[in-house]
């Protein structure tokens, strides 16, 4: 996993109150690191600044009478942090845990929140131009996706290396592997 | 490193947090010291010494355009190139700093990359060029 | 964003939040002083600069409107500073109005939503400013002064001499050589001493060539007093007092160096003025202290308690094995000084623990400041006149119970001015002073803090309840003539019992009463309130001194372990569901001949339904083989099955019927994330160490709920 810690002293920017496709990109200089998740059949990606951890799935302790995507509370170094189901919260399908379960740790606006989802798969770097803005992939798209990222397919382990330089390793491949991305302050905000 | 160490004199512990950040991310500057009044410039004045000062103009008791001339009044520092900081717009009040010795002015608000414009542009001048100074980087 | 952008940013909304603080507290003075005639211009002045450095910073970090809406009021400032819009009751109204702007603003940086009408605030500042009259800025032209003392003065320093020279007051030079270490002090030390007499309009400095230790000042003042008596004053310290002198023929006084002809030339302008270096102050001068204190980010105090709180494990641990040792006799020397060492441990942990939750104490002043604009605000648009009378504002509260608190004062405040006064015409009357008084008085009692609000008003009409509970359709004729007056008044504190149209927007944002019971309920505390017609209303709450470390009954029910504070704990009994009957809709118990509401967690909570967690481990909190046993042992042996703590609340009291009571243990209370902020019945959760994370119970809103379900019956309120 890519170095969580430390990333090098950002400035703080201005807190955007702009559209929610370009907060993301403020301060970022039009690349950001993303960290792919897997939920259900979907690839989703949070903006990696926003992540704050990364745990495996520990027992929580349930909280009566809260919404219903909270799976409950955990204490991470002292802090009660609420745990969410992302598959409850999105309204997709319960599913149980798997060896590949992990509780993200999402910093949104104003609460941090766990976040347990199906799988961690990696960190893509995308530029704002490879990110189709939910605006204009249609108006359908949920509040809290902020864009598609279609990341430029590294063909890193073709057969033919010979195919490799002709199909043009960084070409932008319609059929790479969609990431909705998701807004986290907004995600977080969402109330069940 | 453009700059061995700047002294940053501001009132607002919020504005010393960001210019250090800010000369520290685009490495402008490898060590950073704050004054919180003009009585602390002062004071840090016979002891230390910096290559460069970011004076702030409206501050309580002393003014910031005394402290630019106490900063040219002192030995060590009489060449030590000096922008002030401020969100003042009175043109009287810009002539008025570089009257006093200022090099320049950058006008607040200002970003990172407009700080760092503002520095190398005052280290190009012609007063400041081969002026040895108190500390080059590298030295 | 990463760790350090986050730090600086928080060091921005920290201060600022420090300054707008600050602009309440003086805009009150400069209220206060504008009622009664004078105008502090130094008070003015330090208003405009802390808007000043607002706008400053919050352009730096990107909040454009609060930028924005602080340049507005910095202009605003700036022309009353330079005396061109005057100091009236309308003009206070805007920058009060500027002062809620920049809080809402700065709420809304931080995330909270604000419903500020930007607009008409700009308009309202704007429409000053057309009025601003440019006054006849020529006399200090006419003057014979030198043109470098001119260009060293700022606009506003010139203005403020200006002044001076027209209203004919003398001018003073004050010369002295300070010690830079201490030059802070010696300073503040000499501004109060001569603040009550005479006006500071300047520090020059000399550049003089003095030692690097010092610093020589010329301070220059405007004073009526005579020169004589401006030395008599300072005749204790080394500070030399001259008058400005006249040069000659000229009408109005000018500043002349002490050398004539020794000229301000730039750019050495102001550093030649003083040959003749003066000797060092002498230490007669007692400093006056500045206080120093440090900001401190709450979480690293959460971060020191939890640390805290791990060493008090570490400390049982540590008893265990003791005890265990102590089994062996061989070992009894050692065992006796291991014990004196753990005793010390206790102690220094006891005394940590204390210090660190001293330091999360701040005082009330800062919450009766706000509520100073408040009362203000609200007077002057239901035009009464009304004075806020406060005691005990230094009384030290935990810091996030502050922060809980602003809300419900807010409004109880509100209430007050809106329906508890009467109007100017009414108090004549009857004969009341016209001014109307809110008394807000705050002391420690014991381990609560209590705070008063008393209004000498109207008082509580029971006949006016009653009527508003019956047109709400809270209560039936027949149900109200069985309530007592002392009931009655009870009922404000229902919900659904204010009106939308009561709640105007700066009172809080849609809390009725009720909220406030909660919210105060959700800190541990009470709201009491007590009433006579004709005379006035007094509110009264209670409340912990820190949420921080609480005594607290362990217990579990159906598995799942909760806790609850020892302070609402009366007693413990055995449970015996024979005893339970239904009273007008609600179960109750016979305790010592009364009945005692109860409360069944399980039920309450909904944990019967043992719901399926997809959780492949299993919750810590379930309980073990040997806790199931001792439980179906219980049921065998007789109709005893599980306990009723009964919990004290005020003058009411619950049962809670839980499955087992586990013990007692310190506990850190840490509050359940904003997204949990709606779950009612948990006042939040701690963690008992080694990853055991259990809720708190809170009593007082799972009586609120149990009070509530009336079953269609009237919300009479148990004895």
């Amino acid at each position: 996993m890519s170095n969580l810690a430390k990333r090098g002293t950002v400035i703080p920017s201005a807190i955007p109150h702009g559209p929610r496709h370009d907060r993301i990109w403020v301060g970022t200089e039009g690349v950001q690191e993303f960290l792919v998740i897997q939920l259900g059949d979907q690839r989703m990606g949070l903006p990696l600044a926003s992540v704050r951890e990364i745990l495996k799935v520990a027992p929580v302790t349930l909280v009566p009478r809260a919404p219903r995507a909270v799976l409950g509370i955990l204490s991470v170094r002292g802090r009660i942090t609420t745990v969410i189901d992302l598959r409850l919260h999105l309204n997709m399908p319960e599913a149980s845990d798997t060896r590949s379960s992990r509780i993200l740790l999402v910093h949104g606006g104003e609460e941090t929140l766990g976040v347990r989802v199906d799988a961690v798969l990696n960190v893509v770097r995308l530029r704002e131009s490879e990110v189709e803005p939910a605006a204009i992939v249609g108006s359908e798209l949920p509040e809290h996706v902020m864009g598609i990222g279609r990341p430029f397919r590294e063909r890193m382990e073709a057969a033919n290396p010979a195919a490799r330089v002709a199909k043009g390793s960084f070409e932008r491949d319609a059929d790479a592997e969609v990431v909705i991305l998701l807004d986290p302050t907004i995600l977080l905000r969402l109330r069940k | 490193m453009k700059l061995n160490r700047v002294l940053v004199v501001d009132d607002s512990s919020a504005m010393r947090a960001f210019v250090r950040a800010a000369l520290e991310s685009r490495e402008i500057s490898g060590d950073v010291i704050e004054a919180s009044s003009g009585f602390e410039a002062l004071r840090l004045l016979p002891r230390e010494r910096f290559d460069m000062a970011l004076v702030d103009i409206n501050m309580p008791d002393i003014h910031g355009l005394d402290v630019i001339r106490l900063i040219r009044a002192n030995e060590a520092h009489k060449h030590t190139p000096i922008l002030v900081i401020s969100s003042e717009a009175s043109a009287r009040d810009r002539e008025k700093g570089l009257a006093l010795g200022a090099d320049d002015w950058l006008q607040k608000p200002f970003a990172p990359e407009d700080l760092e414009r503002a520095v190398l542009k005052v280290l190009a001048s012609p007063r400041n060029l081969g002026n040895p100074g108190t500390g080059s980087p590298g030295t | 964003m990463t760790d350090d952008a986050d730090r600086i940013r928080e060091e921005f909304f920290a201060e600022s939040q420090e300054i707008v603080e600050a602009l309440s507290r003086d805009l009150l003075l400069l209220d206060h002083g504008q009622k009664e005639g004078r105008t502090d211009p130094d008070l003015v002045n330090s208003v405009f600069r802390g808007v000043h450095t607002l706008k400053g910073v919050a352009g730096m970090f990107g909040y454009s409107e609060l930028s924005e809406s602080s340049h507005a009021l910095e202009d605003l400032l700036d022309q009353v500073r330079l005396g061109r819009i005057a100091l009236t009751q309308t003009a206070l109204d805007v920058l009060f109005e500027g002062v809620e702007v920049l809080q809402r603003l700065l709420g809304a940086a931080r995330g909270e939503s604000h419903d500020v009408d930007l607009e008409g605030y700009a308009r309202r500042i704007r429409n000053l400013l057309n009025s601003a009259v440019e006054r006849d800025s020529d006399s200090l032209a006419s003057l014979d002064l030198d043109p470098g003392v001119l260009s060293v003065l700022t606009e506003y320093e010139e203005h403020r001499l200006r002044t001076s020279v027209e209203q004919n007051i003398p001018l003073y030079q004050l010369r002295a050589k300070f010690a830079l270490a201490t030059i802070d002090t010696e300073l503040e030390s000499l501004k109060q001493q001569v603040k009550s007499f005479a006006e500071i309009i300047t520090y020059l400095p000399s550049t003089e060539p003095t030692d690097d230790d010092a610093l020589e000042l010329v301070i220059l003042c405007a004073s009526r007093r005579t020169l004589a008596q401006f030395r008599e004053t300072l005749s204790s310290s080394a500070i030399v007092v001259d008058l400005v002198a006249r040069r000659a023929g000229s009408v109005v006084p000018s500043i002349v160096p002490s050398r004539p002809g020794e000229l301000f030339d730039l750019p050495s302008a102001r550093g030649s003025m003083f040959p003749g270096a003066q000797l060092a102050k002498d230490a007669d001068v007692t400093p006056r202290a500045i206080a120093k204190t440090v900001r401190v980010d709450i979480e690293k105090l959460d971060h020191l308690m939890n640390v805290v709180g791990e060493l008090g494990i570490v400390k049982s641990s540590v008893s265990r094995i003791i005890e265990t040792l102590s089994e062996r006799p061989e070992l009894k020397p050692l065992l006796a000084e291991l014990h004196r060492a753990q005793r010390a441990f206790e102690r220094n942990l006891a005394s940590l623990q204390e210090g660190i939750l001293d330091v999360r104490m701040v005082p009330l002043s800062q919450t009766f400041d706000r509520l100073g604009r408040a009362v203000r605000q609200a007077s002057r648009e239901r035009d009464k006149e009304v004075r806020l009378a406060v005691t005990g504002a230094d009384t030290e509260v935990d810091k996030l119970i502050v922060e809980e608190l602003v809300d419900p004062l807010l409004h109880i405040i509100r209430n007050a001015v809106d329906h508890g006064l009467e109007t100017t015409e009414a108090r004549q009357r009857i004969g009341k002073p016209i001014t109307g008084t809110i008394a807000l008085n705050a002391y420690q009692k014991g381990n609560h803090v209590v705070i008063e609000i008393e209004d000498d008003g109207a008082g509580i009409d029971p006949n006016k309840v009653a009527a508003r509970a019956l047109e709400r359709a809270i209560l039936t004729e027949d149900e109200i003539a069985d309530m007592t007056v002392e009931e009655i008044r009870q009922l404000i504190f229902l919900p659904g019992f204010s009106t939308a149209r009561e709640v105007t927007d700066l009172s809080g944002r849609g809390v009725g009463m009720d909220v406030v019971r909660t919210n105060i309920g959700r800190l541990g505390g009470v709201v009491d309130v007590q009433s006579e017609v004709g005379v006035g209303t007094k509110f009264t709450l209670t409340l912990p001194i820190t949420l921080a470390i609480v005594n607290a009954l362990v217990l579990t029910v159906r598995g799942q372990v909760f806790a609850i504070p020892l302070s609402v704990v009366q007693e413990a009994l055995f449970f015996d569901e024979r005893g339970v009957r239904q009273v007008e809709g609600r179960e109750v118990i016979t305790l010592r001949g009364e009945s005692l509401p109860i409360a069944r967690v399980a039920q309450l909570f909904r944990l019967d339904s043992g719901h399926a967690t997809s959780m492949s481990k299993p919750s810590p909190n379930a309980i073990t083989p040997q806790q199931a046993r001792r439980e179906s042992t219980k049921t065998r042996a007789g109709s005893t099955r599980g306990f009723v703590v009964v919990a004290s609340l005020g003058q009411r009291r619950l049962g809670l019927v839980v499955d087992a009571l586990e013990g007692q243990r310190d506990i850190i209370t840490k509050p359940l994330g904003k997204s949990l902020a709606s779950v009612k019945g948990i006042s939040g959760a701690t963690d008992l160490g080694d990853q055991r994370v259990i809720l708190v119970l809170d009593a007082p809103s799972i009586l609120n709920e149990i009070l509530a379900q009336d079953g269609g019956h009237h919300a009479r309120l148990p004895s």
